[in-house]
């Protein structure tokens, strides 16, 4: 706010023209800088509150071993890290929490575009249709998991019903209680449940693309295949980006869907990062274990954070 | 040889015409304007031509070949769209090598086919640059090259200069005239600016509400106008129309306004008797001098001119030019006259047909031309 002195002279180190420049504000500048500071302090205090605090409250508690119904702890430095570094569990579940991420976002894109180009086009019930298809994004997810729990019952599920009635299967499958099939599904789950927030994202950006590059490129000689490719793409890949680090975070700390259908069975199978921190903290009663892990998987998605940030900079550059 | 022909074009969306019976030949190398004002249907002809629309009824060929059923990309056109259209995530050398990359000429070909290009159009110092680091006149260039690169039988602009300022919209102009001449190539383009029009054009294609009205080269656009229509549209000021009606004595013609009448002389065989309209540019009056009592109303001083706007007796107004170093003030008294050789007739309604049998001229009076008569009232 204080920088918005103007001219180049306050962006520049030299701390003598920076006092001169200060000095230079009017009375009216003063008054609006000033302004500027009430004006976001709400935000500020807020942001302190529920981001700052608790990031720091969760930093400290990983350096502590602490049992949490009494929240009584002693230090221990870093050793919460050092275990975790060591134990397969940590690495079991991170694997599995990147094949989940990479699976059900994959499918998500690729289904989320699939369909935003159907609904763009001008088909019968068109409004219709983009209402229903965000239906799955909308309804609760303990809803949809127990939906679909039900619909892969292996003694009762309708999956394996009209799977066996086709002939395609002469024994029902084992859709949750086995692996692979129990990472497949909840993949499966996941890109349902998600992919109408990309359809809807997607479908946004279609929506303004000049009709008239589409027309330059069919005078050019580009067919169908080559549009997509030489001018749809291309304008969706800004959007695109954005969605794929947006859902990548929000795909990596998923916990509700994957904890109501398989629970992180069978065995650790499906056991992502969130649900180790869940079960550290409240079934092996460890805060400071569970803070460790939700430290690190802070540190993972920092990384995505980066590239994404580093992305929309050189983009503006 | 005709170039490209439409014959009986039909464009209809819905119950609306956009296009109705447009019959147009278009020889090889000509320059043409599509002129109108917006909705007239030039833009939807033009997109009929690039096969971006396909027409209701009718036959529309380039070349010897009939193209109805000829997709864009095979046609052997270019088109120039009024926004440009550039591939924003492509250089400018990517841009215009995209039309040759489609058809599959080689590599090394394209390179010195867009170099050829580019140098041309002095686009070569710009060849990396993204659409979007560009000037507008640049990118303007560049949709050129696109359009040049491959050197297409027919060029179709959509009011390619309407998104420059007026400065840069003068000199691309004399650019494409400069470009016309030395391609030789057929060129339709859609304006409805109508200096363009008539600067640019070898003949200009007057359309209004999906019709043509005119198909004419500029100066018999101008002097000539087949209907009252084109007479209001084409020239700045626009033509000053009354209407009044026809009277016949003996072959001769006169035009009664309230307030005047002129002497029209011999008009063509579609002259009848009773309501029609005479249109008088503004050089065709004489403000200073003359029969008509009037009252001015409004000067416009240009510089080299003065548009001024006289208020007749009974709440006319006509507009008429004179020199800059007399400057009448406004509600000053002045006399008027207007020069019946310039004068042009036309039958009643909007787009009245005109009457006249010849070309109106300053410099060679038609037959039409007599003395100005005496105020009636």
């Amino acid at each position: 706010m204080l920088a918005a002195v103007g001219p180049p002279a306050a962006r520049r180190p030299d701390p003598q023209r920076y006092a001169m420049a200060k000095q230079q504000q009017t009375v009216l500048e003063r008054q609006y800088s000033r302004l500027g500071l009430l004006l976001i302090a709400p935000t500020v205090l807020v942001f302190c509150a529920v981001i700052a605090y608790p990031l720091v409250s969760a930093i400290y508690l990983s350096l502590f071993k602490i049992f949490t119904p009494t929240l009584e702890g002693t230090w221990v430095g870093l050793d919460n890290y050092r275990t975790l570094l060591v134990k397969g569990e940590f690495w079991t579940s991170l694997r599995a929490n990147l094949i989940w991420t990479v699976g059900t976002l994959t499918l998500q894109i690729i289904f989320g575009v699939g369909m935003a180009l159907v609904l763009h086009q001008n088909i019968w019930f068109r409004s219709l249709a983009r209402s229903l298809i965000l239906f799955p994004y909308f309804i609760s997810t303990v809803v949809a998991v127990l939906v679909w729990k039900w619909l892969f019952n292996d003694l009762y599920g309708i999956l394996n019903h009209l799977m066996i009635s086709a002939g395609l299967i002469d024994w029902p499958i084992d859709y949750l209680g086995t692996m692979p099939n129990a990472m497949i599904s909840v993949i499966l789950v996941g890109a349902w449940k998600y992919f109408p927030f990309v359809v809807i994202a997607v479908l946004a950006r279609l929506q303004s693309i000049p009709d008239q590059l589409y027309e330059a490129a069919r005078i050019d000689g580009a067919g169908p295949i080559a549009r997509f490719f030489d001018v749809t793409l291309p304008q969706l890949r800004e959007v695109l980006v954005v969605i794929i680090m947006l859902r990548a975070i929000w795909d990596f700390k998923e916990f509700d869907l994957i904890f109501l259908l398989t629970g992180g069975g069978p065995v650790t199978s499906t056991q992502t990062l969130p649900l180790v921190v869940y079960k550290e903290a409240f079934a092996l009663n460890q805060m400071g274990m569970a803070a460790a892990y939700a430290v690190i998987m802070m540190l993972i998605m920092l990384v995505f954070m980066i590239l994404y940030m580093r992305r929309t900079q050189r983009e503006d550059t | 040889m005709a170039d490209v022909v439409l014959s009986n074009v039909h464009k209809k969306f819905g119950t609306f015409t956009a296009v109705e019976d447009l019959n147009l030949d278009i020889q090889q190398g000509e320059f043409i304007s599509l002129l109108g004002p917006s909705g007239c249907g030039k833009t939807t002809t033009l997109r009929m031509l690039a096969g971006l629309e396909f027409p209701t009824s009718g036959e529309i060929r380039i070349g010897d070949r009939v193209v109805n059923d000829v997709p864009p990309g095979d046609r052997d056109i270019a088109m120039v769209f009024q926004s440009y259209a550039l591939y924003p995530h492509m250089s400018v050398g990517q841009n215009i090598a995209y039309p040759l990359k489609k058809r599959r000429v080689p590599k090394t070909e394209r390179a010195g086919m867009v170099a050829k290009t580019a140098e041309m159009l002095q686009l070569t110092p710009l060849l990396h640059r993204k659409p979007k680091e560009l000037s507008g006149g640049q990118q303007q260039r560049v949709a050129l090259g696109r359009a040049l690169v491959r050197d297409p039988k027919v060029f179709l602009l959509d009011e390619p200069l309407s998104n420059l300022d007026a400065k840069l919209r003068g000199y691309m102009r004399a650019e494409l005239i400069e470009l016309h001449q030395r391609l030789g190539r057929t060129m339709v383009y859609v304006t409805h600016d109508q200096l363009e029009a008539m600067t640019m054009s070898d003949r200009i294609a007057v359309m209004e509400g999906g019709k043509l009205q005119q198909f004419a080269p500029p100066q018999e656009v101008y002097r000539a106008p087949a209907n009252r229509f084109v007479a209001s549209f084409i020239g700045t000021p626009g033509m000053n129309i009354v209407d009044g009606s026809l009277h016949e004595d003996a072959g001769r013609w006169t035009f009664t306004a309230p307030g005047f009448s002129v002497d029209a002389g011999q008009l063509g065989p579609d002259a009848r008797p009773g309501p029609a309209a005479m249109g008088i540019r503004p050089e065709g009056l004489t403000i200073g001098s003359g029969p008509i009592q009037g009252i001015t109303q409004l000067v416009e001083q240009t510089g080299h001119e003065n548009i001024t706007v006289v208020r007749l007796e009974d709440g006319l107004r006509m507009t008429g030019r004179t020199a800059p170093d007399r400057l009448w003030r406004t509600g000053e008294p002045v006399q008027l006259s207007i020069d019946a050789r310039q004068a042009h007739f036309f039958a009643e309604g909007p787009t009245g047909k005109r009457l006249n049998r010849d070309v109106c001229t300053m410099d060679a009076p038609g037959s039409n031309g007599t003395s100005l008569k005496e105020a009636t009232s």
